[in-house]
């Protein structure tokens, strides 16, 4: 494997700050990640996106785009170990790139929390039960900061 | 567990009846029963009917496209006139009727499993295959179970879970039956696993017993008395040869192909590379990752261990097969255990204790000057170690695909005395940096750039005289050899290539016979059986895939959203070969 993943990960404080913030759909889960950290796949939980999450289009960012989000969002990326399967930069290894303005499940603000909090079937984890919304929402910001290119190749060889 | 000391004899017994008599039938039965065809993996078959002179008119006689774009690994089964072959990810099983005109399908078994562990293969949905023992088909499915099918029905006999997806395992490789055990491991050496092989019950699934690949003596199942390492000594070597509790993460998968010998009754495995990447995270030996295990398959007893690369530094699993045969050794006539070695050097160890006899790279290596053969343990060069302090290690050979990948099972011909090896011509620059540990997720921190070895091609393949450790012929290739290998009585044997050529070459001379283009890369193994009609067919799995759906970029062409730049070592590789499996038959 050629392992583009290069991040600090300072897992102990950054998973304590990321329970100590916001509302919402999970916080009596992400309250418990400080210790004993639960496993992040529960894969039992993608049935909630379908049946119990509010639908994505009602979720709204409570994060403005400010850069001190997205850089939090981008340590998180790092420390969860998000760019192990994506890669470093979030440009695609065994997961998919996030930086090439496709998407298989919708690019909203809104999808990109379901994805990240509730998992998708093909092996994203839920990050409901080790991170709060507010550190989802510090994910999405970092991920719709990052540039998509203007224009996709879609020839690879002339 | 404990078994009885009578009912473990029994149990030996009972094995060494059956393999005196498979060997008393030194005729090739024709079959392919096991992933790699007898219990010492050679992947030698004892048919002659395709020969150096006849060998140019090989044509395609059947194929079959499963419908699946996952790396198409390891190998079909033949037994009683049925080709059984397993699929990547979803797992389908299918049971061809040989006896028929056109092979028509006898069933096809499609277990549920849960497309989450897509998510959890380190490096693609991969699948090395099934075995075949007593009525049985047994194969692993990506989720982390262990199924048996009836082979005459396709009805599913027991079904038991045997690896945690939450945990990171997943399981890829294909067991093997010894006796009433079916053995297996799980793969996840990139999300921080708790390594171990496991025994079922042949007849109900039912877990028998659990060897950890580290951790405590208990645990490991390693015996004062019974457990005779032959470099090491003491107690707890697999706990205290690692940092505080970083055994509980690090790794060890067991990924690769099992063998084994009936007189000394010992099972072999391989294990993979400890975790995280980071190895100061994990200072020690990090006993017995990267090693090779030699234990009974009636308790999982250990008896001996030898690590190939003690505190690996650069992801050098050691899950390739060990491949059992007897050769001279200076003037004495071994029993041997032959391993190539991601870590580029061939190895050639006594089997019944493990003394290293031999110890020669086999492709480019510079991490380490050479293996020392009276303690066992490489001369490391102390410019190639990494660890987040050392920054970014410039020229590392081979890189962490291996000299060889574990994936491509070599062959060994008792006719030649060779071993036909795919190897790979690869380096790489490493960076590590500290990994967190969250259950479920990568377990690694690292980047790594790959380049092309010396020559610039990035792939060969070999024949080796593992008596002597040298290279006695090779056949260059474009890219990467990763397909397995198999070699026959009439001095023939075959391998695939990434490009999509399905070649065979004279056994003793390397000259290239034949070849034919497959459609997509081969990283499977071919086999070769003895058909209904009494002909001699050679059968063999197209579809790239493995680490090559990550490294080589654009291959894929199912997902809209996931269009990938060329890989900067291979740029081209997606010019000759997609994704797609499809299973080839050739004949005379």
């Amino acid at each position: 494997m050629d392992l583009r993943a290069v991040k600090p990960a300072l897992a102990a404080t950054l998973l304590a700050l990321a329970s100590c913030g916001g509302s919402g759909p999970a916080d009596s889960e992400a309250g418990s990640a400080t210790r004993n950290v639960p496993a992040a796949v529960r894969y039992d939980q993608y049935g909630s996106a379908a049946n119990l999450a509010p639908p994505a289009e009602d979720l709204v960012n409570p994060l403005s785009e400010n850069t001190r989000d997205a850089e939090q969002g981008e340590v998180l990326f790092g420390a969860m170990n998000c760019d192990g399967c994506h890669g470093a930069g979030a440009v695609g290894f065994v997961g998919p790139s996030l930086v090439d303005g496709r998407w298989r499940y919708g690019g909203e603000d809104g999808a990109l929390f379901h994805s990240i909090f509730y998992g998708r079937p093909r092996g994203m984890p839920a990050y409901g039960g080790l991170l709060s919304d507010t550190a989802v929402w510090q994910l999405v910001t970092y991920v719709r900061s990052q540039p998509v290119p203007g224009v996709v190749p879609t020839v690879a060889w002339q | 567990m404990t078994i009885p000391n009578g009912l473990r004899t029994a149990f030996g017994a009972l094995i060494l009846t059956a393999v005196l008599v498979s060997a008393v039938c030194a005729q090739d039965d024709g079959q392919w029963t096991r992933p790699g065809k007898d219990l010492g993996a050679t992947r030698y078959s004892a048919l002659t009917e395709i020969t150096a002179e006849n060998a140019g008119r090989l044509r395609p006689t059947w194929t079959f496209s499963t419908g699946v774009l996952g790396g198409h690994e390891g190998q079909p089964l033949v037994v009683d006139g049925t080709l059984y072959v397993v699929t990547p990810y979803p797992n389908v099983l299918y049971a061809f009727d040989l006896t028929k005109e056109d092979y028509p399908l006898r069933f096809k078994y499609r277990p549920d499993v849960n497309p989450a562990a897509v998510g959890v293969a380190c490096c693609d949905a991969v699948n090395r295959g099934a075995v075949y023992a007593e009525g049985r088909i047994v194969y692993n499915l990506l989720d982390g179970r262990t199924v048996a099918v009836h082979a005459e029905t396709g009805r599913e006999l027991w079904k038991t879970k045997v690896a945690e997806l939450a945990t990171g395992e997943t399981i890829t490789m294909a067991p093997l039956v010894v006796g009433d055990r079916v053995l297996l491991g799980p793969s996840g050496g990139e999300y921080g696993i708790h390594g171990w092989l496991k025994a079922l019950d042949l007849t109900t699934g039912s877990v028998v017993w659990t060897a950890r690949n580290m951790g405590p003596d208990s645990v490991v199942l390693a015996t004062p008395g019974t457990f005779k390492p032959f470099y090491d000594k003491g107690t707890d070597l697999a706990l205290d040869s690692w940092s505080g509790d970083s055994w509980q993460r690090g790794g060890a998968p067991v990924w690769g192909w099992l063998s084994y010998d009936a007189a000394l009754d010992l099972v072999y495995y391989g294990t993979g590379n400890p975790g995280p990447y980071n190895s100061e995270q994990r200072p020690g030996d990090n006993k017995w990752s990267s090693s090779v295990l030699a234990r009974r398959p009636g308790d999982g007893e250990l008896v001996w261990a030898y690590q190939f690369t003690p505190n690996d530094n650069w992801d050098y699993d050691a899950n390739a097969e060990n491949i059992l045969t007897e050769l001279t050794i200076g003037d004495r006539l071994r029993k041997v255990l032959v391993h190539f070695d991601k870590n580029g050097f061939a190895y050639t160890l006594d089997r019944a204790t493990g003394e290293l006899l031999v110890a020669e790279p086999y492709v480019e290596v510079n991490w380490a000057k050479r293996v020392d053969l009276a303690t066992g343990r490489p001369v490391v060069d102390p410019s190639k170690l990494t660890g987040k302090s050392r920054g970014m290690v410039r020229n590392i050979c081979p890189n962490l695909e291996g000299g060889k990948s574990p994936a491509s099972p070599a062959s060994y011909s008792p006719r030649t005395g060779l071993f036909y090896v795919p190897t790979n011509n690869l380096c790489m620059d490493w960076q590590s940096d500290d990994a967190a540990y969250i259950a479920g997720t990568p377990y690694v921190s690292a980047n790594i750039p790959y380049t092309a070895g010396p020559g610039g091609h990035l792939g060969a393949f070999i024949a080796w005289d593992a008596t002597t450790g040298r290279r006695v012929w090779e056949i260059r290739e474009k890219f990467p050899v990763w397909s397995g290998s198999v070699v026959t009585a009439g001095d023939v044997t075959f391998y695939g290539t990434l490009d999509g050529w399905f070649k065979a070459a004279d056994a003793r001379t390397g000259q290239l016979l034949w070849k034919f283009k497959v459609g997509s890369g081969v990283v499977g193994a071919p086999i070769t059986y003895r058909g209904p009609d009494g002909k001699q067919y050679v059968a063999v799995y197209a579809g790239i895939g493995g680490d090559w759906f990550l490294i080589a970029g654009d291959v894929r062409s199912d997902d809209p959203a996931d269009v990938r730049p060329p890989s900067d070592f291979a740029p081209d590789l997606a010019r000759y070969t997609s994704q797609g499996g499809m299973l080839w038959i050739f004949a005379l």
